[in-house]
């Protein structure tokens, strides 16, 4: 009966005071071993990402759109399937696409883009130059960002491979006003300054954020600056669902569930080891007086 | 795949889990590898596409007649000057101007998307709508003030003002239950992009899995010999 | 000349200058104004990617004490000073393809990925150990917390679908009206900072020390 009572003691104390590096490994374990043997999961659509699908829906053929890449590549692996669902939809389109990007890091992403959506873009005869260009670094600061709103050609003479702009269907584009939408895939290094020079003008814009970007993001889906917020790598998976072309979202979403429930489940364990504990050390502290 | 696609996999895979070693919770050599790979190659990064930026808007525009960037250009120089400690007052103009005019393009706008379009899609919409959209906008109205009467210091808390900032106390504390759920969800997001790009396609996935065991493998050798200290870095 | 560049006044009213060709032209229309308001703008763009290159010499000179005092691990320092020269050389050859590329995706993407993947562990592993529902205030957080946790994952979302309405109008509501009052308070704080650097109060921002200010 003491050894039951001991071990009793010692499993509460385990739970309190155990190893952190467990709880690592079961993170490796529960995100890789998922990736490895991807299977589909269904998927709930929120309200956010059927008013983002809605918005990029309605855009007609020759609209001109502004891609902003506004990210590092760490944000790039969170928001990639957004990323890829959102334009192969631009491109279905036939919309002009015009991509940019506002951090060093960023400048490698467009063309990933372009390799993983080929398919289409031949299916839709994308040629570069007359329905999609790549500009590059075009965005470092806030002051260029304006620059681009009120006079773009002032900032932007070349695109990302050194060859004039001049010729290309960023002939017709002079400011603000000549952008259909903006599409702005963030962490939030312009997303600000897009908002203040862009947004508030009357540009409309719509957003796809990473997670802890979600809830500093929503004021300005209240105000109308944002038509539409897509939510992190849960709002491109909806997304990929929705437009029926399963990607990097969808199949991530096994190992997302299960990191999810291993944060539950570790938090409640903490929990019963802390206040198990905290009565056995009360009990102790009792029986000793 | 070729020889190119190969080899950025796998030193890609064997640096990024060399960065993972820090959970193994000591300092090792292998991390310090990692870690001043990506910041000397990120500066590098940083300073090619920056110096591109100044060639194109700054040089290009000057060929093309617009005489006037080339103050850009001189001004820019003469921030540089902060690198000489006897003539780094030369780089105060250039900072003026800069900050004077990133004020300027700041406070012109936030004005109305920081403040008056916040207050006023808090406010005007109070009557409007059906009943979960009233709910909804009741419920972000009195939150939002009931918040900030928890954060007035210049006056005591006392009678309905001291129930509004307790409201207003647990009404963020259900926020940041929130918050806390889906900055957890943005960073496992993170990894779990990450590891995908490891694990699609599936040739990758020796290359990853192999990363992993020879580095934590070298690490906790290196431990057992007590050698990790000695070859890491000082801080 | 240097009395200029050191004269407090002096930077105060260029800085003052420069923030109302920029402020004012936005509220009144004026054509001339409005040109050169772009341009300043286009100079800025210009001045503020200079200020980025200084990162070039602040790690330099960080690698560079650290192998005259032969400090321990002096070797990855002189890697790192390396690497960045390397990096500048490589443009030269061509960034869509050779080497550049090479050092782009096989270097600097993997480990900007994982920079911020770390995070994931300390948050799992800060959770399980920190979050107690010791008292009232922390008991909603956990709950909460919960609620959206479980909506976010997949599965439970798909299986109890009831669970939608009650997380979406945690994040809708609370966690927005957080985010606002948040916004308003810095976007106010901002505003009075701004202030008080245009009126001088704040003169360490220009690069004077306590003592020149005074």
């Amino acid at each position: 009966m003491t050894e039951q009572k001991t071990e009793k003691r010692s499993i509460y104390r385990m739970l309190v005071e155990y190893d952190r590096r467990i709880i690592y490994l079961f993170i490796f374990v529960l995100i890789i071993a998922p990736l490895m043997q991807p299977f589909s999961l269904p998927i709930q659509v929120s309200p956010g990402t059927m008013t983002y699908y809605n918005v990029i829906n309605g855009l007609k053929k020759d609209d001109v759109v502004l891609v902003v890449f506004d990210t590092e590549f760490s944000g790039y692996m969170e928001i990639q399937s957004g990323i890829l669902a959102s334009i192969k939809m631009m491109f279905e389109h036939e919309v002009k696409v015009a991509i940019a990007v506002s951090h060093p890091e960023a400048t490698g992403i467009p063309q990933l883009v372009f390799d993983q959506l080929k398919g289409v873009m031949d299916q839709h005869h994308y040629i570069y130059g007359q329905n999609y260009i790549n500009l590059g670094y075009i965005f470092p600061n806030e002051a260029s960002v304006a620059s681009t709103a009120q006079d773009f050609h002032s900032i932007v003479r070349q695109d990302a491979y050194g060859k004039s702009i001049q010729g290309t269907f960023l002939d017709n584009v002079n400011t603000w006003k000549d952008w259909t939408l903006i599409s702005d895939y963030t962490t939030g290094i312009q997303s600000g300054s897009l908002i203040n020079h862009y947004g508030l003008r009357g540009t409309p814009m719509i957003v796809n954020c990473i997670g802890v970007m979600i809830s500093t993001q929503m004021p300005y889906v209240s105000s109308g600056i944002y038509k539409a917020l897509l939510e992190s790598m849960r709002g491109g998976a909806e997304l990929e669902y929705l437009t029926s072309s399963p990607g990097p979202g969808l199949t991530a979403m096994n190992s997302f569930t299960l990191g999810h429930y291993l944060l539950m489940i570790a938090i409640i364990l903490g929990n019963i080891g802390y206040f198990g504990y905290r009565s056995e050390m009360s009990r102790k502290a009792k029986e000793e007086r | 795949m070729d020889i190119i696609e190969v080899s950025i996999v796998g030193v890609g895979a064997f640096l990024a889990i060399c960065m993972f070693t820090t959970l193994y919770g000591k300092s090792n050599p292998l991390y310090a590898l990692a870690e001043e790979s990506y910041i000397g190659f990120g500066t590098g990064l940083t300073i090619v596409i920056n110096l591109l930026f100044i060639y194109k808007t700054g040089i290009l525009g000057i060929q093309a007649g617009d005489w006037l960037l080339s103050f850009g250009i001189i001004l820019g120089i003469m921030v540089l000057a902060r690198i000489i400690p006897k003539y780094s007052y030369i780089a105060r103009v250039p900072i003026a101007i800069a900050i004077g005019a990133q004020f300027g393009l700041a406070l012109r706008t936030t004005i109305f998307t920081g403040f008056l379009d916040q207050i006023r899609a808090t406010i005007f919409p109070l009557l409007t709508g059906d009943a979960m959209t009233l709910l909804n906008r009741w419920t972000i109205a009195l939150s939002v003030i009931f918040m900030l009467s928890f954060f007035f210091y210049t006056t005591e808390l006392k009678g309905p003002l001291r129930w509004s900032a307790r409201i207003g106390e647990y009404a963020m504390y259900v926020a940041f239950g929130g918050i806390f759920a889906q900055t957890f969800m943005g960073r496992l997001s993170l990894f779990v992009g990450f590891m995908q790009n490891y694990t699609v396609p599936p040739w990758k996935i020796p290359y990853l899995l192999g990363s992993l065991i020879i580095v934590f493998a070298a690490v906790i050798i290196l431990d057992r010999a007590k050698l990790l200290e000695k070859l890491t870095p000082e801080e | 000349m240097s009395s200029f560049f050191k004269s407090k006044t002096a930077q105060l009213t260029i800085m003052i200058l420069s923030f109302l060709a920029i402020f004012v032209p936005y509220f009144i229309d004026v054509p001339v104004m409005t040109t050169f308001s772009t341009k300043l703008i286009t100079i800025t763009a210009i001045v503020s990617a200079f200020t980025l290159l200084l990162a070039l010499y602040s790690q330099f000179r960080r690698g560079y004490t650290f192998i005259q005092k032969k400090k321990r691990g002096w070797i990855f320092k002189a890697y790192m000073m390396i690497s960045i020269v390397l990096m500048l050389v490589f443009a030269l050859f061509g960034q869509e393809t050779g080497p550049y590329n090479w050092v782009m995706y096989a270097i600097i993407t993997p480990l900007s990925s994982v920079n911020y993947s770390i995070l994931v562990f300390y948050m799992a592993s800060t959770g399980a150990r920190a979050f107690r529902a010791r008292n009232t205030r922390a008991l909603l957080l956990l709950i909460t917390g919960f609620i959206v946790l479980f909506y976010q994952a997949p599965l439970t979302g798909a299986f109890f679908p009831q669970l939608t309405p009650v997380a979406l109008y945690f994040t809708n509501t609370f966690v927005a009206a957080v985010a606002k009052m948040f916004l308003i308070s810095v976007t106010v704080g901002a505003i009075v900072f701004g202030m008080r650097v245009l009126m001088g109060k704040e003169t360490t921002i220009l690069g004077f020390t306590k003592e020149e200010a005074s």
